[in-house]
This record gives C-alpha cells, sequence and structure tokens, in this order.
C-alpha cells in the first residue's frame, strides 16, 4: 500500500525547487542587464572641490561657483527627464546646483542638496528627437554663514550626487 | 490532476517569473545613472573692519561750567563690523600712542552679537573690547569719549587704533 507514495511530495518539493532556481536566476539576469547595457548618462569632469576663503565684515562669506563638470546624456524613446539626489552625512554647509547650458530638455530651478533629499527633477522634458547624446554643464553654488563654522573645526562636506536618467 | 504537487510547482515557477518580468518593466523606467562626488571646505575666516578711516575729537570747553577741570568730547559715528567662523573668539583695541597727552576712551555700544567689555581707556597694551561673540558676524557703534583737564593744556594726540579677533 505504501510502496512509492512517500516519494510524491519528494518529487514535487525537487521540481519546486527547480522552478523557483530558475526563477531566481531569471530575476538576477533582470537585475544584472541593466548594469551591461550602455552607460546612458555620465558626469564629465571628476569630481570637484569648492573652497569658500573670503567673507565680509558684517555680512557672510562669499559663495563658491564651480562649473567644471559636464552631465552627459542620451535621449530615450520615451521622453525623459533626469532627477537628482545627494548623500552628505553631517552636513554642515549649502551646496545648490543648476543645469545650465542644456542642449537637451528644460533645466528645473537651482536644486538644493541635502542629505537624504529625495530624488528631485534636475532636467526635464527630454525629447526621443533629435541628436541622441546631449549635455549640460553642472554649475555646483557652495556657501556658508559664519555661524556654521569652519571645515577646520567641523570637517568638509563631502557629497555624493548622483544624476538618474528615467522615463518622464 | 487538481492538486498535484506538479501543478503547484507549476504555478509557483509561473508567479516568479511573472513576477520577474514585471519587476523588469518597472525597473525598466530607469536607463541608468551616474554619481560624482563634490566636497565643500571652508576656511578659518576672521573679519573685521572699522567703518569709517578716521575720527576727530576736538575738545573745546564749551559748556564747561567755571571751575570744572575735567571737559570732554564724544564720538558715536563709526561703527565696528566683524565676521567670524571660529568659536571661542574676542575682540581686544589698543593704540599706537606710547605716552598720550590726553585721555582717549573707547566703547562698544549696541554689539548684534556678544557682550560689550567696560569701557576701555585706550594704552599700547590689548584690552578686552567685545567678548563672547561665538561664530557670528555683526556690529557694534564705536563711542570714542576725548577727556582733557584744563591743566593738561592744549594739543592734539594722533591714535592709530587697531581692533583684534583672538582668542578668548
Amino acid at each position: 500500500m505504501y510502496d512509492g507514495e512517500p516519494f510524491k511530495p519528494r518529487v514535487a518539493l525537487h521540481h519546486l525547487k527547480r522552478y523557483i532556481l530558475i526563477g531566481v536566476l531569471l530575476v538576477a539576469a533582470a537585475g544584472v542587464l541593466p548594469t551591461v547595457e550602455a552607460q546612458e548618462i555620465s558626469t564629465l569632469g571628476g569630481n570637484p572641490t569648492l573652497n569658500i576663503t573670503t567673507g565680509t565684515a558684517g555680512s557672510e562669506p562669499i559663495p563658491v561657483v564651480n562649473t567644471s563638470v559636464t552631465l552627459s546624456y542620451n535621449k530615450q524613446k520615451a521622453v525623459s527627464k533626469i532627477t537628482v539626489q545627494t548623500s552628505c552625512i553631517g552636513q554642515r554647509f549649502t551646496l545648490k546646483v543648476l543645469a545650465t547650458g542644456v542642449s537637451g530638455g528644460v533645466a528645473a530651478p537651482e536644486v538644493t542638496l541635502i542629505n537624504g533629499m529625495p530624488a528631485t527633477d534636475f532636467i526635464r522634458d527630454i525629447a526621443t528627437t533629435g541628436p541622441k547624446n546631449r549635455s549640460a554643464t553642472l554649475q555646483y553654488t557652495a556657501s556658508a554663514t559664519f555661524s556654521q563654522g569652519n571645515s577646520a573645526d567641523l570637517g568638509n562636506d563631502v557629497h555624493t550626487v548622483t544624476y538618474t536618467i528615467l522615463a518622464q | 490532476m487538481p492538486g498535484s504537487p506538479y501543478k503547484k510547482a507549476l504555478t509557483l515557477a509561473l508567479l516568479t517569473l511573472s513576477l520577474s518580468v514585471f519587476w523588469q518593466a518597472a525597473s525598466a523606467q530607469v536607463y541608468g545613472s551616474d554619481f560624482h562626488t563634490v566636497t565643500v571646505t571652508v576656511a578659518t575666516i576672521t573679519d573685521i573692519q572699522v567703518s569709517s578711516g578716521s575720527v576727530n575729537l576736538t575738545i573745546t570747553g564749551a559748556g564747561v561750567p567755571a571751575g570744572q577741570d575735567q571737559m570732554t568730547a564724544v564720538d558715536q559715528t563709526t561703527n565696528l563690523l566683524w565676521g567670524v567662523n571660529s568659536a571661542n573668539r574676542k575682540v581686544t583695541v589698543n593704540t599706537n600712542l606710547v605716552a598720550p597727552q590726553f585721555t582717549l576712551k573707547v566703547l562698544a555700544l549696541n554689539p548684534t552679537q556678544g557682550t560689550a567689555a567696560p569701557e576701555v581707556t585706550l594704552s599700547t597694551t590689548a584690552n578686552d573690547f567685545l567678548l563672547n561673540m561665538g561664530r557670528s558676524t555683526g556690529t557694534c557703534t564705536l563711542k570714542f569719549t576725548g577727556i582733557a583737564m584744563a591743566s593738561e593744556g592744549t594739543g592734539t594726540d594722533s591714535h592709530t587704533i587697531t581692533f583684534t579677533v583672538s582668542t578668548q
């Protein structure tokens, strides 16, 4: 009566594991595929440092502007946009970024970069037509108040700024 | 074969595949991203200045009752402005005139930050003028008082007065 019966669930479990394994492999493959695609957006110009060195008595330190980095991106099959966000643990000073000289899309208003901020629109309405390669200059503006102190006492602000291109 | 282990396994596998496809479709909206680091440094900044280059106090004795030896003149037309982004700072004041004929005093009036020290009789030794400024920007009115005794006769004292930010 019991010959073979106890083995059926084992066989079923064996197949279930196989299918789950296949499913997991497909999910993993889906996760890997985007990373091997051509880079659709990139920052060109390295990692800038903005040094605030002078101030005005009775006023505040003088802000510093850097425009040494270019953002290069491609048009997509759908109208797309670029967002920006930053991570800067222990942020003390103010950093803003604005897209200037935009060759594809419309620059959003200047974005104040705050540690842990949600992704915020940076360039919108990137059309599906026209040249494939687009670019914009990243205009960073750093500012501080006297009451915020200095880097010798408190350390620098190091931002990891991420730009993402996605369907709008 | 309703309820058979094979059918359940197949259902689970299809469900896994469906989730995988859904995940792919959802993530496909993001075309790419890139990041770089942006560093903000703030130097130690110490700014201090007076609003005007020179102050003249003329002691005429006008209005002084006969028989009174002391005559004074007061000026409050200039301001001191500062900006300091280091903690524990104060302002001291001194003059370059080694042996003044008359007495000259100075007081910080209505400082927007910090605490005014008691009125200082100017000498070549630096004396506290403004305390507990913290990291701040601010201003105060400079109240100069020239004092002459009738017995000291006439003459002119020319002071070069220096305000210095130092560690408190």
